[in-house]
């Protein structure tokens, strides 16, 4: 059992996600930066689809009633596990009694908290993902708060794996790189030029249903809206304003703004962890 | 009424889902097609694909890219879909199933859609309980889905300031479209009455109460 004794102001248990239901409006959810939660999975020999906790914005703490192993990832914090500094992205045992402590993350957005069995809720729809909006899944359907006590899965695929992952592994720089959205040719040339060239920085209005993107707009030569049409995560739409919003995992499954470009799946974890005023480029793959 | 596109298009969705696009404005018969494909691409239970989802004028399949690639299934959803447009004679719905929803009429905007309609509150309310509706299909939130087509008097524009807070369970209408608020959301829908009916429950299995292709009536519970 993991004590949460003081809950970060965002923390949920999300897993690989939620599939199958897109068609009734159920989005797919799941840990953002998906990466890092199949590499925290792995370390800690539990099967890939073992829920964790995502734990965002600041620092908190949570209490092992018993003995377990740990994995921390994705984004970097500074704190503590046993009262010894916290190292990421390798198995960490604990003892009854002992607490992780995180005082703040200092890079990134969302800090990966994973423990061997996983994080143990209910299957809803074939997920432990939290689905804030609708109040399903996870921890009763919403955030983590102080006193809430969560148990943790008895089977374990494999063994532990006692290495280190090199940070290299889950390099963060560079331009995120898209594909050609269904809409791509309603923009001309002048707006890809626009799109690709510019830096755009991420919005405080950002959060796991969608990143908005500011500083630069973008013209289409289409009508504002189309007949709405399934959407995915990574999908870059252009409202009406010309600032992109960017659908990520808890975003609406249809929409009627033209998508532009769609986020290669293998960087959407890299951009998923920017945080709100993080400056991006795009680039597009051939 | 719509251009039906002769050969639907089939393009990346990004790189794991692949959309279909078979015409480019929205009608019933279109509609009536993306379904039949998608119920015919479910049925093909291939182990990489995850979703079908049809939507007004298209579809989306998703699938596992570590069980299959886009070249695979795009060339699966393509047989699939020229087939479909082979078909001779009407397409009929399947599987098509009748929902009832109790609806007390006691919504928020009710008089205002009166005013505005240059109806009164008994003519909008007989109006929009008297037809029979079409689920086009599902999104915005789990459960919610888009049931057309309203009487021609009673089409409005969506509010100019959208509500904060809809309450789960509020029966709304916004241009030629009618439906039932699933859950507490934000909304622009002009909001005409409330019904206890729950559309989406998670624990039950279809979870959704209304999904594309199914026939919807309204059932004024104080007549």
């Amino acid at each position: 059992m993991i004590t949460v004794v003081v809950a970060p102001p965002f923390a949920t248990v999300q897993d690989c996600g939620r599939t199958g239901y897109r068609d009734s409006g159920v989005p797919v959810s799941g840990i953002a930066d998906r990466n890092s939660g199949v590499v925290l999975n792995s370390l800690l020999g539990n099967d890939p689809t073992a829920a964790m906790i995502e734990w965002a914005v600041a620092g908190g703490v949570l209490r092992f009633e018993c003995n377990a192993t740990v994995a921390i990832g994705g984004a970097d914090a500074i704190g503590s596990v046993n009262g010894t500094l916290l190292r990421a992205w390798t198995a960490v045992d604990v003892s009854p009694g002992g607490e992780i402590r995180v005082e703040r993350i200092v890079r990134g957005r969302f800090l990966l908290i994973a423990v061997r069995g996983g994080i143990d809720v209910p299957m809803v729809l074939g997920s432990r993902s939290t689905l804030l909006s609708a109040a399903m899944g996870g921890f009763n359907g919403r955030r983590l708060r102080d006193g809430d006590c969560l148990a943790i899965g008895q089977s374990p695929l494999g063994s532990v794996d006692r290495s280190t992952v090199l940070p290299h592994a889950l390099e963060r720089r560079g331009a995120i790189h898209v594909m050609r959205g269904p809409q791509a040719e309603l923009f001309g040339d002048a707006a890809w030029a626009t799109f690709l060239g510019a830096e755009f920085a991420v919005s405080r209005a950002s959060d796991r249903t969608g990143y908005r993107l500011e500083g630069v707009t973008l013209k289409h030569h289409g009508l504002a809206s189309l007949p709405s049409e399934p959407t995915c995560i990574g999908a870059i739409q252009v409202p009406d304003g010309g600032e992109p919003i960017v659908i990520m995992a808890d975003g609406p499954t249809v929409g009627g703004y033209p998508k532009m470009a769609v986020v290669r799946s293998a960087d959407l974890s890299r951009f998923a962890q920017l945080v709100p005023g993080e400056k991006v480029r795009f680039v597009l793959d051939t | 009424m719509s251009a039906v596109i002769e050969t639907p298009k089939i393009q990346g969705l990004g790189d794991d889902a692949l959309l279909v696009t078979f015409a480019d404005a929205i009608s019933w018969d279109i509609g009536v097609r993306v379904r039949r494909v998608a119920k015919l691409v479910c049925d093909m239970q291939l182990e990489a694909v995850t979703d079908v989802v049809p939507a007004y004028t298209t579809l989306a399949v998703y699938f596992d890219r570590s069980r299959g690639s886009f070249a695979a299934i795009a060339t699966l959803v393509a047989d699939v879909v020229a087939a479909v447009i082979d078909e001779k004679g009407g397409h009929v719905e399947q599987d098509s199933v009748l929902v009832e929803i109790p609806v007390r009429y006691d919504g928020p905007d009710l008089a205002e859609v009166a005013a505005r309609t240059g109806l009164t509150v008994e003519e909008v309310v007989a109006r929009h309980s008297s037809r029979t509706y079409r689920a086009y299909m599902s999104g915005f939130v789990p459960g919610f889905a888009y049931l057309g087509d309203l009487d021609e008097s009673l089409v409005l524009a969506r509010r100019t300031v959208p509500r904060v807070r809809v309450s789960a369970g509020s029966v709304a209408i916004a241009g030629r479209q009618t439906a039932v608020y699933p859950l507490e959301t934000p909304g622009g829908w002009h909001l005409i009455g409330t019904t206890p009916v729950t559309m989406f429950d998670a624990t039950r299995d279809p979870p959704a109460l209304v999904r594309a292709g199914d026939t919807v009536r309204f059932v004024d519970v104080d007549r």
